[in-house]
């Protein structure tokens, strides 16, 4: 090709392969692009895309031809050091894998231990769990919804949705004590007991986040721009769902009754009435959708469980210690986060630490639906649909 | 035709709506606060963690209530702690914490014995250097004695009822 059009575009592909250069992704990458199409790095410092994942993508014109996520940016050996610490000394670790969503990586690996060493969990503590896991949904959706808004080019909502996570944070750390990476659950409970300001606290928040949801509602759901920027765009149908291996509000969209909290019950789950709201639509709005009904869900269920927590004790009484040794075998254990379904898988031969330890992140299988929905769409939509998979690139690498 | 219509004077309308709400919040009071010339009420940081502090004695307030039992040293995932027993006596002689290692999951203070370790609620912290993270807790100590002899509350409740100087409702 004429080295004029280079001068225009220095990114397009030449003939000649020694002209431009790239490092081993952009070079094997683009080893299949055709003429005159451009290879261009989304991240991984890129503001749109969340924390610091990159994608690669071909464009021909604005149209995205083939993409191509590249990990590992953010790869801090969780699994690793779940290998060299006692059960009680990782555990402040779960809230560091997903910075939105610790309380649901806490009940990951506590449950899994609990399962493992046979500790029952006193009904006070249950209550506790759950009120903290639905708060801290809310709260990861609220985060999201005001991100994904913002990918769109809606910058108010997110100051919007700030004003209700600051209440929902300021809620939680009375109990935990911190504001993002929670280190709430203990191993036979939970680490402290609610007092009356923290109950209270939720029975105004409940009703005033109804009011709230209202409003998003006329802000932005109803909003003809946003409308016709998601409505029909990127759909993910059940068939790729399962082939990736989808989970969360992206498995619902598409029209598959599948929620952890329902499906294998955990905790007391099934003391509570509450609707799984489910698709179509599958498209970026029907994700959308989903993730705002959530939100309600939640509040049922919050509702519910300050209405009927019984008295007791938080933690048993011979709650483990930082020293304390897994007994041999192995387990599995899933949950419900935000984003999807939470899995810790532990294989203990008996001895100080652990012998191996697997963490299931929702993130990873759901970027990898990214590559597959996004070809054929506009740069700007596939901007959108990566938005709409409700990534976390800590929880992604781990 | 005339649907592309009535869908144009409905998405008018949806901007409208949407438009009603952001004026309505124009005229509302204002929700965040300027931080440096206003902080966060004191109720509000009664349960957070910041950096660890020693606890004063029951009967003794001038001294802490550590025993140099080593227990937290071993409990603590991030090896930020270092206690050195004094050669007379078991209390002990420097005790060094590591801020910058430190995070705050609290296994220190739960495997406390003698309820020697606290969290204080020193939400303002900042240096530009690493060296100034290295705590002396034992200095701390001496300076909160210096500054309240004596607690008329009962001393497990020292570490939320201390007032901290950054904490001020206006300064």
């Amino acid at each position: 090709m004429a080295s004029w059009l280079n001068f225009i575009n220095p990114f397009t592909i030449d003939d000649d392969p020694g002209t431009y250069l790239g490092d081993f992704y952009t070079d094997n990458f683009e080893k299949g692009a055709q003429k005159g199409n451009v290879i261009l790095n989304l991240g991984p410092q890129h503001p749109s895309t969340h924390g610091v994942l990159r994608v690669l993508v071909e464009l021909y014109g604005e149209y995205v031809l083939r993409s191509e996520p590249v990990l590992g940016y953010l790869h801090r050996m969780q699994e690793k050091m779940g290998e060299v610490k006692t059960p009680y000394q990782y555990l402040p670790n779960m809230g560091r894998v997903d910075y939105l969503n610790p309380i649901a990586w806490n009940w990951a690996y506590a449950g899994a231990v609990e399962l493992l060493a046979g500790i029952e969990v006193p009904e006070r503590a249950e209550y506790l769990r759950i009120i903290s896991a639905e708060l801290n949904r809310i709260s990861s959706h609220l985060l999201w919804w005001g991100a994904f808004v913002l990918d769109l080019g809606g910058v108010t909502p997110i100051l919007y949705a700030f004003e209700e996570r600051e209440k929902i944070n300021d809620i939680l750390q009375i109990v935990t004590g911190s504001r993002l990476t929670m280190n709430y659950f203990r191993f036979g409970g939970v680490g402290q007991d609610g007092d009356e300001r923290f109950f209270a606290l939720i029975g105004e928040f409940i009703p005033y986040m109804r009011e709230r949801l209202k409003m998003y509602k006329d802000l932005v759901t109803d909003n003809v721009i946003l409308r016709r920027r998601l409505e029909g765009i990127g759909p993910m149908d059940r068939d790729l769902c399962l082939r990736y291996g989808a989970t969360g509000p992206i498995l619902r969209a598409a029209g598959v009754d599948y929620d952890t909290r329902k499906a294998i019950p955990y905790g007391l789950y099934h003391k509570f009435e509450y609707r799984v709201p489910i698709g179509p639509p599958n498209d970026n709005f029907g994700r959308y959708i989903m993730r705002l009904e959530e939100i309600e869900a939640s509040l049922t269920i919050l509702s519910q469980a300050i209405e009927s927590i019984p008295q007791g004790k938080h933690i048993i009484d011979k709650a483990p210690k930082p020293a304390y040794k897994l007994p041999p075998g192995e387990v599995f254990f899933a949950v419900e986060g935000a984003r999807g379904q939470v899995i810790c898988h532990i294989l203990s031969d008996g001895g100080k630490t652990p012998y191996r330890i697997k963490l299931r992140a929702p993130g990873f299988s759901n970027l990898s639906l990214f590559a597959e929905a996004a070809k054929g769409t506009i740069l700007a939509d596939a901007i959108a649909i990566l938005g709409s998979l409700d990534l976390v690139i800590p929880e992604v690498d781990r | 035709m005339f649907r592309a219509i009535w869908d144009n004077i409905k998405g008018i309308y949806s901007l409208l709506v949407g438009m009603a709400v952001t004026w309505d919040f124009f005229f509302s009071p204002r929700y965040t606060i300027h931080y440096p010339r206003k902080v966060v009420e004191r109720e509000n940081l009664e349960n957070y963690r910041g950096p660890l502090e020693l606890t004063r004695g029951k009967k003794e307030q001038d001294q802490t209530r550590c025993i140099s039992c080593q227990l937290c040293v071993k409990a603590c995932p991030g090896h930020c702690l270092k206690v050195t027993k004094g050669k007379e006596s078991k209390s002990p002689e420097s005790w060094l914490y590591d801020f910058s290692l430190c995070c705050l999951c609290g296994a220190c203070v739960e495997v406390c014995p003698t309820g020697a370790l606290a969290f204080s609620h020193k939400v303002y912290m900042v240096t530009t250097t690493r060296e100034a993270l290295i705590l002396d807790l034992l200095k701390d100590l001496k300076e909160r004695v210096a500054e309240t002899p004596l607690l008329v509350e009962a001393p497990d409740s020292t570490a939320s009822q201390e007032p901290s100087a950054a904490v001020v409702k206006e300064a």
